[in-house]
């Protein structure tokens, strides 16, 4: 037994630990600490198994019988390992901070959830065979949902936990309508036998089964047009299993893109690759508009989230255009940049819901326009969340920034790769603008979060009356800030290392005819990296320059009232979210279409106003121009079909006759 | 021995004349307006006179407020000495990539920004989120106005883009070029935050943008934020001169060249502030809304001059 071996089995031993414990947990505190330890431990032993992997020992493992066929059986390589990686720490964060989070297990059937939800995405990442992954596929699916629902959902939850259901399944369906294309010209269920058969299908049918993929595993991903359940699911659920489902389990999306898409199919189309770079610089442009103008904070850092699977895609749209000309040093580039970036985005995705969780425990609100203030009382979360806030606006020196860097140098160099057909290129050049677009957005909206939840004046007494959390739940946020500063730090040696695994992964599936393969003249000189460590050690040392000039022996500091035009300070002064996000409201109005209402009671008989009401909204254009009407016609479709359906045995013997009688008729 | 000659004099070209620069620009715009206005080497008083003095801070402010200065400075330090200025490489060891000096810059108006929202007062949340939402504007304009001196020279280091030629990378004025070089004057100034989109000297809160968002800090503090900002100008003009006008570079590192290239940074940087000068004097403030009309051309200049390099130059 290796050592990858061992680590997968203890996960799964842990697993079935956790929820044991997780079900018997309710009002017994001893087993809550022991499904948490569990979590924590089976995140620990993925990480050994994301090591083990990663280091070039591939791990593979079958048990059951059904029809012949093992229902488990997995093979994870290196690819894998990038993915694993993300699911080990923020399991092993989550576990910590669940320990301390009353929120954590509210039912039994949250107990028993979250160990699954966490098993099935280990099983999908290193599915073998068809029907392995989508029984995995669908565990999560269904798994997650449940921790959607809660024990007692209301109307908005229940409206989210269906919509996500409804989402996932059509996702699942086009992922199985694909599978069944290929497979039936491969003859085998075996995932790594269908790259095989893609090259001797019609080019209709392979841009089909890509199309289906894309549909299928963007959805998971939460790519636009098919992002609209993201926002409302993610948020819902308890704050460490947002951070699993917005760090983790968006980029198993990801990962059946790459794993099935890119280098399932054989040789790509350009235009495949067009269309990804098209649909996620709209994801990640729109994705991070609605985070801006988003003022509940969870909901917002699941904006956030479709806002760098977007950034993700756009790698991924580098690999495909890359692979179109069997250029793998231009694919290579591609897909190393949306390794790196979803692996960043787990460890800052992670940390910001833990922390907007620890916001809801202490504050009892996670509305921006009703918090502030927060870093006098609890000084640790604000301190860790600004972190990620740093990471996830994607600045240097932390880890949010590698990632996009990556990106822009794959986009970059598509668009200087001369043996590119123009239109790929200025594909790629104009997605550098939405890159550059979406990544000052995040700053705005990241500055607003941030600012907004911890610094100023509380703004409602909620937040007046909030308290420091618990300190397993700072230990879970402590180690993936710590992670994100690692990242960044350690963001040459990363770049590398996403490198050799995408050479890997697409050297093995290289199903292209080696005359079509061209030795990539890269543009772009030279350096693979952009020096992050003397990056650190220059900011290091610039800022004790920098405090030895400012701070040092700065003594005498007078305290007085913040300037407010000459009246002391209060919380109505400050800018609030709504404020904040204004002038980019009105900016970007074409997009927002914001409503607005204004309504001003007067004291009667004068014009002074007693109340003033102000709201404000924006416009989600999709749900409402065509999710909202599709919806409508599927119920109005839905209420015709009824009629069939009266509950009567009379008319129902009569549907029987009228059948037969067609049937008789047709077969005649 | 040439690396500490080259970080010196980057220093005093880039550091150093910082000040100087604002000083120029405000006495310039000053006697175009027909007034006297202070010398140009008042800034360098202020500065002596800000570190002179103990700081007020604002009683609703937290801990974070002191140290936006420190990160503010440090960011911009380290953004002057990535930049090729003097000569032609870096004064920094290691990679100098243009990225990470854009990168930066974001880094400080994060750190600004947020220091803004922590004293509480409604100015300090108006210059943030007018700073943010126009640095949404601003950033797909330069990013693209960059992106074609990155295409013309095949690489995102900038000592490797300052090497190719005096003046345009030796391409001659091509029309995506030149469309580039469009592109990013538009966004050197809003960069800067100059007129007309913000106005250094303006002492009315509500049209105040980086002054709104520096109104709580005082003393050293002071000090330092008003240098980071000064010297963002040296940073921009920096990063246009090692993309678009590197000549007067030097080439070697020996002390006479690096003397003359000292020169040609400082004639640069002069020409820019007087540039600035003009603007200032001649145009009024555009309305806020009217921004993103003046700030979507750069965009809309950099997606033309690419497609012109892709599609004019075969």
């Amino acid at each position: 037994v290796s050592i990858g071996d061992g680590a997968l089995l203890g996960t799964l031993a842990l697993l079935v630990a956790a929820a044991l414990a997780g079900l018997a947990s309710p009002g017994r505190p001893t087993l809550r600490t022991v499904a948490a330890v569990s979590v924590t431990g089976a995140g620990l032993a993925i990480v050994l198994l994301a090591v083990a992997v990663l280091g070039g020992a591939p791990v593979a493992f079958q048990a059951g019988d059904v029809l012949g066929t093992p229902p488990l059986d997995v093979h994870y390589d290196a690819l894998s390992g990038v993915f694993l990686l993300a699911l080990g720490v923020l399991t092993a964060a989550a576990g910590v901070y669940a320990a301390g989070y009353h929120g954590a297990i509210r039912s039994p059937l949250d107990g028993l959830a979250l160990p699954v939800f966490l098993g099935g995405m280990l099983l999908v990442l290193g599915s073998a065979t068809v029907l392995s992954f989508l029984l995995a596929w669908e565990l999560m699916a269904l798994a997650s949902a449940a921790l959607v629902f809660g024990p007692r959902p209301g109307r908005t939850v229940a409206g989210a936990g269906y919509l996500y259901l409804g989402f996932t399944h059509i996702a699942t369906a086009a992922i199985l309508v694909g599978f069944a294309i290929l497979s039936a010209a491969a003859g085998t269920l075996r995932l790594d036998g269908l790259p095989a058969a893609a090259p001797a299908l019609p080019d209709w049918q392979r841009s089909a089964v890509f199309l289906l993929f894309l549909a299928g595993f963007g959805t998971k991903a939460g790519l636009v047009p098919l992002h609209v359940w993201l926002p409302e699911a993610h948020p819902v659920a308890p704050s460490h299993v947002s951070a699993l489902m917005s760090g983790v389990m968006v980029t198993t999306g990801i990962y059946g893109l790459v794993r099935f898409a890119l280098l399932g199919l054989g040789q790509p189309p350009a235009w495949w690759g067009v269309l990804v770079l098209a649909i996620g610089a709209l994801t990640a442009v729109l994705g991070a508009l609605y985070a801006l103008a988003e003022r509940d904070l969870k909901r917002l850092l699941a904006f956030s989230t479709i806002e760098h699977m977007g950034l993700v895609a756009l790698g991924l749209g580098v690999a495909l255009v890359g692979q179109s000309i069997g250029s793998t040093v231009l694919a290579a580039t591609g897909l190393a940049a949306a390794l790196l970036h979803l692996l960043n985005h787990a460890l800052f995705k992670g940390l910001l819901f833990l922390g907007a969780g620890s916001v809801q425990e202490a504050a009892a609100t996670r509305d921006l326009d009703r918090l502030g203030g927060l870093i006098r009382a609890m000084p640790a979360t604000a301190g860790l969340v600004m972190v990620g806030a740093v990471a996830a606006a994607s600045l240097p020196p932390l880890n949010g920034f590698s990632g996009e860097w990556l990106t822009f140098r794959a986009l970059l160099e598509a668009g200087e790769l001369a043996t590119l057909d123009e239109v790929p290129r200025f594909a790629a050049y104009l997605a550098v603008g939405a890159l550059a677009l979406t990544a000052a957005l995040a700053l705005a909206t990241f500055v607003k979060a941030s600012g907004m939840t911890f610094l100023a004046l509380p703004r409602s007494p909620e937040a007046a009356a909030a308290r420091e959390v618990g300190r397993p739940m700072r230990v879970g946020m402590t180690v993936l800030a710590l992670a994100c500063v690692a990242a960044g730090f350690l963001a040459t040696p990363l770049i590398d290392g996403m490198r050799g695994v995408a050479d890997s992964a697409l050297a093995g599936a290289d199903a292209t005819p080696p005359t079509a393969t061209v030795p990539g003249p890269i543009a772009l000189v030279p350096g693979p990296d952009y020096g992050a460590a003397v990056l650190v050690v220059a900011l290091v040392l610039a800022g004790a320059v920098a405090w030895a000039l400012v701070r040092w022996r700065e003594t005498r500091v007078r305290r007085s009232p913040t300037w407010t035009c000459g009246v002391l300070p209060e919380p109505a002064f400050e800018y609030t979210a709504t404020s904040f996000e204004k002038p980019a409201r009105l900016f970007f109005e074409p997009i927002y279409r914001a409503q607005r209402e204004l309504d001003v009671e007067v004291h009667p008989g004068t014009p002074f106003p007693r109340r003033i009401l102000y709201h404000t909204a924006v416009d989600h254009a999709l749900e409402s121009r065509v999710y909202g009407p599709a919806h409508r016609a599927s119920i109005r479709l839905a209420q015709i079909v009824r009629r069939l359906q009266q509950g009567s045995l009379q008319l129902y013997l009569l549907y029987i006759v009228a059948a037969v009688v067609v049937l008789l008729l047709v077969n005649r | 021995m040439e690396a500490i000659l080259l970080a010196l004099s980057q220093v005093l070209v880039g550091i150093a004349l910082a000040p100087l620069l604002f000083g120029i620009t405000r006495r310039t715009k000053a006697r175009l307006q027909y007034r006297r206005g202070p010398s140009v080497v008042q800034p360098y008083r202020d500065l002596a006179k800000w570190w002179a003095k103990d700081p007020v801070e604002s009683e609703t402010a937290s801990p974070l407020t002191a140290a936006v200065p420190v990160v503010v400075l440090a960011a911009m330090l380290v953004a002057v000495l990535l930049v090729p200025l003097v000569a032609r490489t870096p004064a920094l060891p290691g990679p100098a990539d243009i990225l990470v000096v854009i990168g930066l810059l974001a880094l400080v108006r994060f750190a600004l920004a947020l220091g803004a929202l922590d004293a509480g007062g409604a100015f300090g949340g108006m210059g943030a989120s007018r700073e943010v939402a126009i640095a949404s504007l601003v950033e797909p304009g330069l990013m693209l106005a960059v992106a074609v001196g990155i295409a013309a020279a095949g690489t995102t280091d900038l000592g490797a883009i300052a090497q190719r030629g005096d003046l345009l990378g030796g391409a001659g004025l091509t029309p995506g070029l030149a469309l580039g070089v469009a592109a990013f004057g538009i966004i050197a100034v809003a960069e800067t935050g100059h007129e007309p989109v913000d106005n250094p000297d303006t002492h009315l809160e509500l049209t105040m943008i980086h002054e709104g968002m520096v109104l709580e800090a005082s003393g050293r503090r002071l000090g330092a934020l008003m240098l980071a900002s000064w010297l963002k100008l040296v940073v921009v003009v920096g990063l246009f001169s090692a993309v678009f006008l590197p000549a007067g570079m030097a080439d070697e590192l020996t002390p006479v060249a690096l003397l003359a290239g000292m020169a040609a940074a400082a004639v640069k940087l002069v020409i820019a502030a007087v540039v600035l000068a003009l603007l200032d004097a001649s145009l009024a403030k555009l309305r806020i809304l009217q921004l993103p009309s003046l700030l979507g051309v750069a965009s809309i200049l950099g997606i033309t001059a690419l497609a012109a390099q892709l599609w004019l130059a075969a």
